[in-house]
């Protein structure tokens, strides 16, 4: 027990006099999650920006541009003229031109007539998805008008009710993904460099002549390792909800129970690189290959539904999937420990597998 | 050595690596209470005899008991009336003095009070400052001192001194001493003859994996039965029979340099002197000792023990 303790405590003072790599381990994935979280942080919802040229500026078209200005999915251009909003579109700054041409409200005041005023719209093809949202946005407003101006009953309506629906932005998928990646590189890169590079140096040799139990010092070095994981990943998160406003909605005891099951199925896997290298030069490159992939199919910085359908079956036995989905549904949506079955035993599987493996690979020189 | 209690007993130690035999059949025993040298140049079989010792390998063949306890079958018992000072390891260069002695001591039941053997290991100063910054000698003290922590029985040192200077290789040569004052048994492997010389009471000589010779340095010495040796060049090379000069009891000779081992150093000297004149040789680096366990080894094997 002493032994324990005190092989705990020298871990991590390692980790703590180790500034180097402590900022460094810390400093990236903070990095990445402000860097992504500021370029493509609110890119999820569609943002739509209509510019409106008023040619006709009567008290119709006022209207007009105030119904268009009620949904607040629009951002709207009010000061271009025809040529200046044709150039945006094409650009690509734009997303729709709309154009009230002169004699609009006349047209409007007259009413019902044989052949309806034609109210121009420009839309950019290249974008055709987000056109025709907007488009239908634009119908919607003049449909409004039409009905309005013709004093249109209507005989059926849908009573639409609201339900409070997660407005999810990318920051919210990301941050999940990054505590994920974090605690697979720290373990799994961090115990097959650390473990091979003791064994290089002799360190292990040497504490194999002592009395001292393989058991106990592979258990220091998970508590002393899920105790830095546990503090990285809170400092992360602090970072995140202090710059990008990310709370965790579902418990805290559910977070800390996947960043526990995360760590110990890493680390498991960096033993067995560990038992595998020859060289601690070799452990870097071995637990590189294996991380890289995890770290793009595995739903860290995208979604994995967005995976070609060849590679779902693999995608499906990551470790990392699993990880970055639990925390991704405690956090974002505030699942609970009973809706993470499936994870939690695809996860407690390879802790089991890949412990049993690194207790035949691993080697004390 | 007087009759004295056996504390190790090695019963025909071997060790193969594929075709290689690293350790064949190494049979000795300690006293307890003596500081007992492995000498040996390098790839003898010193390091892997004392690595088997201590149970970091498995021999091949034959057992040996160690403070009473069978390797092969009690090595947990074996481990704990241990010391060990391993070649070429490093330590967690991070933590301080203080900090790994701590660490190591709670490995075992049992550990002695760090202060006072920080205090004994000269180490007082370095207390509180991280291995990385220690020297050479430090850094081997407070091995010796890790091998130590526990209070074992016999202490097992693979080359202590191997790559000190000469103040730091004296002042772990006093440490030793005391070990051995206070009843320890000391077990270590060098390839510095005055070292084993100096610190040991009985020596083993290895060579490729066997042993070849066990004694006192001072009986390993006198059984070359000739006490002085004369060494020089010749500045030309020149091949001639270096027997046939009085009083020589052996001829050494390795590349130009040659050793004559006499007991009559006078006769010896002098008659290779009128034999270099009367040849018109011309005598280099010459030189008179008495005959050292160096001389011992060359004897044996026909080679010295650091080549080179």
């Amino acid at each position: 027990m002493r032994a324990y303790y005190q092989l705990t405590l020298a871990q991590l003072r390692i980790f703590l006099r180790n500034r180097q790599v402590l900022f460094w381990t810390l400093a990236f994935p903070i990095f990445l999650m402000i860097m992504l979280g500021a370029f493509l942080g609110n890119g999820n919802g569609i943002s739509l920006s209509v510019a409106i040229v008023d040619e006709d500026k009567s008290e119709q078209s006022k209207e007009l541009v105030k119904e268009l200005l009620k949904n607040e999915a629009i951002s709207l251009e009010k000061d271009l003229n025809e040529k200046e909003a044709l150039k945006h579109l094409k650009k690509g700054d734009m997303s729709l031109v709309v154009i009230i041409p002169k004699g609009y409200e006349s047209s409007v005041v007259n009413g019902v007539q044989a052949n309806p005023f034609k109210l121009p719209v420009y839309y950019n093809e290249t974008n055709l998805a987000v056109s025709q949202v907007g488009l239908q946005l634009v119908n919607n407003a003049v449909d409004t008008i039409s009905k309005k101006q013709v004093d249109y009953k209507p005989v059926v309506v849908t009573d639409s009710k609201g339900v409070d629906a997660l407005n999810l932005r990318y920051i919210d998928f990301l941050v999940p993904g990054i505590v994920a990646m974090m605690i697979m590189s720290n373990n799994m890169n961090g115990v097959a460099g650390q473990i091979s590079s003791w064994r290089e140096r002799g360190i292990l040799r040497r504490m194999q002549g002592t009395t001292l139990k393989a058991s106990t010092f592979i258990a220091a070095q998970i508590t002393a390792r899920f105790m830095l994981n546990g503090l990285q990943a809170m400092i992360v998160l602090g970072v995140a909800w202090l710059v990008f406003g990310i709370e965790v909605r579902g418990s805290w005891l559910t977070v800390i129970s996947f960043v526990t099951l995360g760590t110990l199925a890493f680390m498991a896997i960096g033993f067995i690189i560990a038992g595998i290298a020859k060289t601690p030069e070799s452990a870097g490159p071995i637990a590189g290959f294996l991380s890289f992939p995890m770290l793009f199919l595995g739903g860290v910085f995208f979604p994995i539904k967005d995976m070609p359908e060849f590679l779902q079956p693999i995608v499906q036995i990551l470790p990392i999937a699993h990880l970055s989905h639990a925390l991704r549904e405690t956090m974002n949506v505030g699942a609970s420990i009973l809706d993470l079955g499936l994870e939690a035993i695809i996860l407690g599987g390879w802790l089991i597998g890949a412990f049993i493996v690194a207790s035949f690979t691993f080697k004390w020189e | 050595m007087e009759s004295q209690q056996e504390i190790i007993s090695v019963e025909g130690l071997v060790k193969r690596y594929g075709d290689f035999t690293a350790v064949d059949g190494s049979e000795f025993k300690v006293h307890k209470g003596e500081v007992f040298g492995l000498l040996g140049p390098n790839g003898a079989g010193k390091t892997t005899t004392l690595e088997m010792l201590v149970g970091l390998r498995k021999p091949d063949e034959g057992t040996a008991i160690v403070g009473g306890f069978d390797i092969m079958r009690e090595l947990d018992k074996v481990k704990e009336v241990i010391g060990v000072q391993l070649q070429s390891t490093t330590l967690f260069e991070l933590l301080t003095v203080d900090e790994i002695l701590h660490l190591y001591g709670s490995f075992y039941r049992e550990h002695i009070s760090i202060p006072d053997l920080i205090e004994d290991m000269l180490l007082s100063e370095k207390k509180n400052s991280r291995i990385k910054g220690m020297s050479g000698g430090q850094k081997q003290r407070l091995a010796i001192a890790l091998a130590l922590v526990h209070d074992p029985q016999i202490i097992f040192l693979d080359e202590p001194t191997t790559g000190l200077d000469p103040q730091a290789r004296r002042t772990l040569w006093d440490i030793i001493l005391r070990l051995k004052e206070r009843g320890k048994t000391v077990v270590l492997t060098t390839h510095y003859m005055d070292e084993a010389h100096v610190l040991c009471d009985r020596i083993a000589i290895m060579d490729q994996g066997k042993l070849i010779a066990l004694d006192t340095p001072g009986e390993l010495v006198r059984n070359l039965q000739s006490d002085s040796a004369v060494e020089f060049r010749f500045k030309d090379n020149v091949d001639m029979d270096l027997s046939k000069i009085e009083g020589v009891k052996q001829v050494g000779s390795q590349k130009d340099v040659h050793v004559l081992y006499t007991d009559n150093l006078q006769k010896t000297l002098t008659s290779l002197i009128s034999l270099a004149s009367e040849k018109e040789l011309k005598l280099v680096d010459l030189q008179t000792r008495t005959a050292t366990l160096e001389d011992v080894f060359i004897h044996m094997t026909g080679r010295r023990l650091r080549e080179g």
